[in-house]
């Protein structure tokens, strides 16, 4: 990649978190700043130059005609498009609505970080990648493994209801670590297991539907697909 | 006729287009165009526990999503009749001066500062003055710092819950918080000093109608029960739908709200002026070195009202702690919660202005109405009045210039789009009247 990869940052239908998560690396922003060459912020900067992309981060789901347009020429613009936020990547509360979809049901997604909002640290991992020129590394395991890792009292074994099992991990388990439950923000894990998760939650005595519901908040369509229902 | 045509106002957040049109000396017309998609949280939250409606509900927006999900919490607990420990209104009081402090400086120094000094944002105006730009983001660093000790996440809290927390800070957490919060509020003194050389652009204008909540006790602060309006109007909260009238916009995606037809302004600017007079400290020292009019006819002034509360929340921040830094927590069980119908209605001051949330549920804890009207919605009849002000008083300047002060008004009422478009008013029976 370039010296200073051209970077244009975009918020479609959203509450605007993933845009906020990189305004809030207080510590990096001036350092990323020199090291971009920043051709579209709209939401912190006036005067934006647009043209031509290395980078795309696009946050948010489509729910409008207004939306698709911006993809799409945003697509049609960059080398990499990434979809930021879970919103952006599974179409979140929009799509739970039937009011928007996840940039992937209409262009070509090359990289997604998921969460609501998308951790800092996986955010600045990413960039890190790639101005070393490199896509950075998807994450395949669920919040589980974190949680276990961090050694945190298993909340489904304490009779709680807890997405863990089926959600990707990166946020360091959280929730769990704070005695709450994961709700499943980061949207579906890469390759849940989904029958032994399934086992593990009935065996807890939690309905199938309980847990589905709970799932579709954020990320309803990565359970759509045949064989990976939760129920 | 001259048209004006904003399409995309940048430094704010979310989508927003300004339209005015001018006839000679004359503003003729201010469309304010709120457009952001919607997102159907109506739908959403309808028929859904009442323990999903707070985590559902704060992302409607990121920047106050502290102030949404507390107050989401609180409404609940309302309806439910959950009892709220002394413990944990402390504690969310400081959640919510995090948010104040993140909120506000972001606004001042990120989005409306580079206005006033002649820059296009943040980055450019960091070559510059590099030493406000680094003491800026240090302050709004802090106000985050505070977010994820006490929510458990600067965006998005995970850590409330009903009654109480998940976890509680240590005491060497809150030592540490402490000394941040100290070393910012040394850093305002010269930033107060800084602001107070800016000048502000005049118009012509009226008295603004305002309206907050008035705060319980004697001192400042974001919670209370009576809504007051600048002109002696009063009505309790849970009496808001008759305190001020909501009407469909034909141009924009958010409602318009007005009072026997005037306009009124939320937000920074209203608190200062209906109870600037509570503050004490610095940032009563702040508030006499800013000079801001009292009572306002510009708002612009609102940037630096939200400067004055900045030193407010810094220092009662500082205050909590040390209190809490003197009692200790005590790590009480969580409330029980006994699942009933009930409705439960809660009003709380933002950094934008007011919000309102209001939610029934049914025998099963089940939502069947809920309504939640927003600080940027609130304030959307306010700014096209005030658009018109500062057109006619600027009638005779070049169209680029003209555009300049308008966007600069716009972001001086700080509009969070994402928030007032995503208006949630819905009823089990009626289904929902708008998105
Ligand atoms: S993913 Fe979450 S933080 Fe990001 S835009 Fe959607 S609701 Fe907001
Ligand atoms: S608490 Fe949740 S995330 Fe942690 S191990 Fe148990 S199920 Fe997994
Ligand atoms: S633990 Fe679950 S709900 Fe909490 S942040 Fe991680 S993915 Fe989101």
């Amino acid at each position: 990649m370039k010296a200073k990869p051209r970077i244009g940052i975009y918020g479609l239908t959203s509450c605007a978190g993933d845009q906020l998560v990189l305004v809030n690396c207080e510590d990096e922003l001036l350092t990323i700043l020199e090291a971009v060459d920043l051709r579209s912020f709209v939401m912190a900067h006036s005067d934006n130059p647009e043209g031509e992309l290395d980078v795309a981060f696009v946050e948010g789901a489509v729910t409008q005609e207004s939306d698709l347009e911006t993809l799409k020429d945003v697509r049609s613009r960059a080398q990499i498009l990434i979809a930021i936020g879970t919103c952006a990547v599974w179409g979140g509360i929009p799509y739970l609505s039937g009011m928007g979809t996840p940039l992937s049901d209409h262009v070509q997604v090359d990289y997604a970080i998921p969460g609501c909002p998308i951790e800092k640290t996986q955010l600045l991992k990413a960039i890190a990648s790639l101005l070393r020129g490199d896509l950075p590394l998807s994450l395949p395991h669920p919040v589980c493994l974190e949680c276990t890792i961090r050694e945190n009292n298993c909340l489904l074994q304490a009779g709680e209801i807890c997405c863990g099992p089926l959600t990707a991990g990166g946020c360091n388990a959280r929730c769990p670590s704070l005695n709450r439950a994961c709700f499943g923000c980061r949207g579906a894990s890469h390759d849940p297991n989904y029958v032994s998760a399934r086992q593990i939650l009935e065996k807890h005595g939690f309905s199938v539907n309980e847990v589905r519901q709970r799932l579709a908040l954020f990320s309803g369509k990565a359970y759509e697909k045949e064989g990976t229902q939760v129920g | 006729m001259a048209r004006i045509h904003i399409d995309h106002i940048s430094r704010v957040e979310g989508h927003g287009a300004l339209t005015v049109e001018l006839d000679g000396n004359t503003v003729r017309d201010v469309k304010l165009n709120l457009f952001e998609g919607m997102r159907g949280f109506e739908r959403v939250v309808l028929g859904r526990p009442f323990t999903e409606i707070p985590a559902i509900i704060c992302r409607i927006c990121a920047i106050c999503s502290a102030g949404h999900a507390i107050t989401a919490h609180m409404a609940v607990e309302k309806a439910l009749g959950i009892p709220v420990p002394a413990q944990t209104e402390l504690l969310r009081e400081l959640a919510f001066l995090g948010m104040f402090i993140e909120s506000h400086s972001l606004h001042v120094f990120a989005l409306a500062l580079p206005d006033y000094l002649g820059y296009a944002g943040i980055a450019d105006m960091a070559q510059d003055h590099k030493e406000v730009v680094t003491k800026a983001l240090q302050i709004k660093k802090t106000g985050n710092a505070v977010q994820e000790l006490i929510g458990g996440r600067a965006i998005h809290h995970v850590n409330t819950t009903f009654g109480g927390f998940g976890k509680l800070p240590s005491q060497s957490e809150v030592r540490e918080l402490r000394a941040q919060l100290a070393n910012c509020l040394t850093d305002m003194d010269g930033i107060v000093e800084l602001l107070a050389g800016l000048s502000t652009p005049d118009y012509a204008g009226e008295e603004i109608l305002f309206m907050a909540i008035r705060p319980a006790g004697d001192g400042y602060g974001f919670f209370g029960d009576t809504i007051v309006f600048s002109d002696g109007r009063e009505a309790p909260v849970d009496q808001y739908k008759t305190a001020f009238q909501e009407t469909e916009s034909q141009y924009s995606n958010a409602k318009r709200s007005t009072v026997d037809g005037l306009p009124f302004m939320v937000g920074a600017l209203a608190r200062i002026n209906l109870f600037g007079d509570r503050l004490t400290g610095k940032a009563a020292e702040a508030l006499a070195k800013l000079q801001i009019p009292v009572p306002s006819k510009n708002a612009l002034y609102n940037n630096l009202a939200q400067v004055v509360e900045l030193v407010y929340a810094l220092e009662r921040a500082i205050e909590i702690c040390d209190q809490i830094l003197a009692e200790g927590l005590k790590a009480e069980p969580l409330p029980e919660v006994i699942v009933r119908s009930g409705q439960g209605t809660v009003a709380t001051e933002l950094p934008r202005g007011t919000l309102y949330h209001s939610f029934s549920f049914d025998d099963n804890g089940l939502v069947t109405a809920a309504d939640v009207i927003t600080p940027t919605a609130l304030n959307q009849a306010s700014v096209e009045q005030e658009i018109t002000n500062l057109g006619t008083s600027y009638a005779g300047q070049t169209e680029d210039e003209l555009q300049f002060l308008f966007e600069r008004l716009v972001r001086a009422y700080d509009p969070c789009i994402s928030c007032s478009v995503h208006i949630v008013q819905v009823k089990a029976e009626g289904r929902h009247t708008i998105d």
